[in-house]
């Protein structure tokens, strides 16, 4: 087990590196001159972009900026431009000079909207797909069952952001059924504020993996009803609700772990879509605007974050594995 | 019910009484055609994406039937002070002259706007699909049959992919290929179509090689590619004449859950602000509808109609493909 962890560490850290350099190389030396998005455009001489230049260190290797890169994020670093100074310690993403901030910090502000919105979305998702899941196929082959399977199979066909963007126009925008979405922090605005600003970004989340979630522990839950220990279970007499719940649901739980672990973290990595149709202030959005201004430190800094949300959540959701099922031995 | 070639035809009594008792001899791929021939949903969805698919290829003979003209709009003649247009939705009602509406600001008619969307979210969606599947076919074969260092080195860089973020990486990348290569403005609607297929092919191919990887790793043991092998066959033969006829299925099913998959990224990424410029597309239009949506709902719907009645019916295809394919998937 232990072996097995270290080795899914080391070749997971090697994914990362891969990640970072390649994104390193695409995105601070792929376009045109990275110094010109730090040189104030309405002013800006040859003379100045090349003091930029070295200052920023754009004229060294390629390799030994990337390694400047890497121990910024292990050890910190200190930026200077120009009069500015912005101070960066581990782990330092670099620095934003249109902003004029330290990426890191300025991520980390916005974490907390992405957070809510990924929990808040995992728990309807979660508690729904799994109640519609295992009573699917409980009454497997009735009205019932064949009603969920079959409106699973139409909502999750109907592209995500339309089915957020159109409830968004209309219970937000239009009828005002739903209060103006947001993210307010739960702890300076209240949490009354949070769920309010979150509500209807958090059901159409919910809502739509749910879908996927029902399909799939309806799948699974059938493999388990047929299991000989089940009958065992009925044959001792146990109630329908124990046998289900008890002894079924949890071998049945398993895989939806595994697909858990990887939705969650792509929340985490940024729901572009959710974020932007609802305007919540998250890593996300945040992601989308620095793409929209072309700024690179923070473009590269979320593909680095999340990037590790995945990888990270690869290797948790194996451990995991192996703990609830003790079939699986690492 | 299994796939084996030797599949009663008594199953399908139905298409042919008078045989029952017969045993025929059919390919697994000819068994799966027959299954979804007899799916009604699965042939409903076929016909309305064959009818999207000739509204793709036929849209500039449809416009010029409708009497519509592609970004053919006038600002000044065709809008009032308000921005919105002079005939038609939102202010006054249903004209033969512009069955959509004219676009509020630009003046550009809706429908033909609509036919070439149609067309630009079909070829865009059908041409990553092939290259990221001939992508995922090759890495795949290469990975499951070398073993050793080349399958090690190639599943590492499947995990490398893997653990992208798609969306935010696919947003990041085409402006940075456009700005590099698109100079002048005429390159520029060839290399943004260029890096919207290549950034949607290249983020998407590694499922199915992992998939080919795993059935190859399995079927490499097996007495037929042995066989193959003490008699000599090339290597490469052995890949493409004796593994690939064995993963068909996986290769159609991935096909076929492919397309929607595409259209639907195509039409996001154009939403969040990346496309190919210049180029309509239903993605983009929605993006602009969106500010106009309170009083030219119009102008929204039509987009979001095409979008979702194309992926729909490719997602409902697909999935009756896959089960015409892997009977077990369907409990």
């Amino acid at each position: 087990m232990f072996g097995y962890i270290l080795r899914r560490l080391v070749s997971g850290i090697l994914v990362l590196v891969t990640v970072s350099a390649a994104t390193f190389a695409l995105f601070f030396y792929g376009p045109s001159d990275p110094a010109l998005a730090y040189c104030p455009e309405t002013r800006c001489t040859p003379e100045r972009l090349a003091a930029i230049s070295d200052q920023l260190g754009l004229d060294r290797p390629v390799v030994e900026q990337y390694g400047d890169y890497m121990k910024g994020i292990v050890a910190g670093d200190d930026f200077q431009a120009g009069a500015i100074s912005i101070a960066c310690d581990a782990p330092c993403l670099g620095v934003s000079f249109k902003l004029r901030l330290n990426v890191t910090d300025y991520l980390w502000g916005r974490f907390p909207a992405t957070l809510s919105l990924a929990i808040g979305g995992a728990a309807i998702f979660l508690a729904l797909g799994l109640t519609l899941g295992v009573s699917a196929a409980r009454r497997r082959g009735t009205f019932s069952d064949k009603a969920i399977v079959s409106s699973s199979l139409v909502i999750n066909a109907v592209p995500y952001y339309l089915l957020a963007l159109l409830a968004y126009l209309y219970l937000i925008s239009e009828w005002s059924i739903f209060p103006a979405s947001g993210y307010y922090s739960p702890f300076s605005a209240g949490p009354y504020a949070w769920v309010k600003g979150m509500l209807l970004a958090w059901i159409m989340l919910g809502l739509v993996y749910s879908t996927q979630y029902a399909r799939f522990s309806r799948g699974s839950m059938i493999e388990s009803l047929n299991e000989d220990y089940v009958r065992t279970a009925r044959a001792k007499g146990l109630s329908e609700r124990r046998v289900t719940l008890k002894h079924a649901l949890r071998a049945a739980i398993v895989p939806v772990v595994t697909i858990f672990g990887l939705d969650f973290a792509l929340l985490l990595a940024g729901t572009i879509f959710t974020e932007r149709i609802f305007s919540i202030q998250g890593i996300g959005l945040t992601a989308l605007d620095a793409i929209g201004t072309k700024d690179l430190p923070i473009i590269s800094a979320t593909v680095i974050l999340g990037a590790t949300f995945i990888v990270v959540a690869n290797i948790l959701v194996d451990v995991v594995y192996s703990l609830v099922d003790p079939r699986v031995r690492l | 019910m299994g796939i084996g070639p030797t599949e009663t035809v008594a199953d399908h009594a139905a298409d042919t009484p008078a045989t029952a008792q017969e045993i025929a001899g059919r390919s697994p791929t000819k068994i799966a055609l027959d299954r979804l021939r007899s799916d009604k949903i699965a042939m409903i969805c076929l016909g309305i994406v064959v009818l999207f698919v000739l509204i793709a290829i036929f849209a500039p003979l449809l416009t010029r039937l409708f009497g519509v003209e592609l970004r053919g709009g006038v600002p000044i003649e065709d809008t009032k002070a308000d921005s919105f247009p002079i005939i038609g939705p939102p202010d006054y009602g249903f004209t033969w002259e512009a069955p959509f509406g004219l676009a509020p600001t630009t003046g550009d008619d809706n429908l033909a706007e609509w036919f070439y969307g149609a067309r630009t979210s079909l070829f865009v969606a059908t041409v990553a699909t092939l290259v990221s599947t001939v992508i995922g076919i090759i890495v795949g074969l290469l990975a499951g049959f070398s073993r050793g260092w080349l399958d090690r080195v190639i599943t590492f860089f499947i995990d490398v992919f893997l653990s992208l973020p798609f969306i935010l990486v696919a947003l990041a990348l085409s402006p940075i290929i456009v700005s590099r290569f698109g100079a002048d403005a005429a390159s520029l609607e060839r290399w943004s179509m260029f890096s919207l297929l290549f950034v949607l092919s290249a983020l998407t191919w590694m499922t199915l090689a992992r998939l080919i990887r795993g059935e190859v790793l399995s079927l490499r043991e097996r007495e037929f590619v042995q066989a193959a092998r003490v008699i000599g066959v090339p290597t490469r033969s052995i890949l493409f004449r004796e593994l690939l006829p064995n993963i068909i299925a996986p290769i159609v099913v991935s096909i076929s859950l492919g397309l929607p998959t595409f259209v639907t990224a195509e039409a996001g990424l154009a939403y969040l602000g990346i496309g190919v410029a210049g180029i309509p597309s239903w993605g983009q239009t929605v993006n602009r509808a969106v500010d106009y949506f309170s009083t030219y709902p119009v102008y929204l719907y039509a987009p979001v109609i095409g979008i979702t009645v194309l992926v729909i019916a490719l997602n409902l295809l697909g999935d009756a493909v896959r089960d015409a394919f892997d009977p077990k998937t369907r409990r």
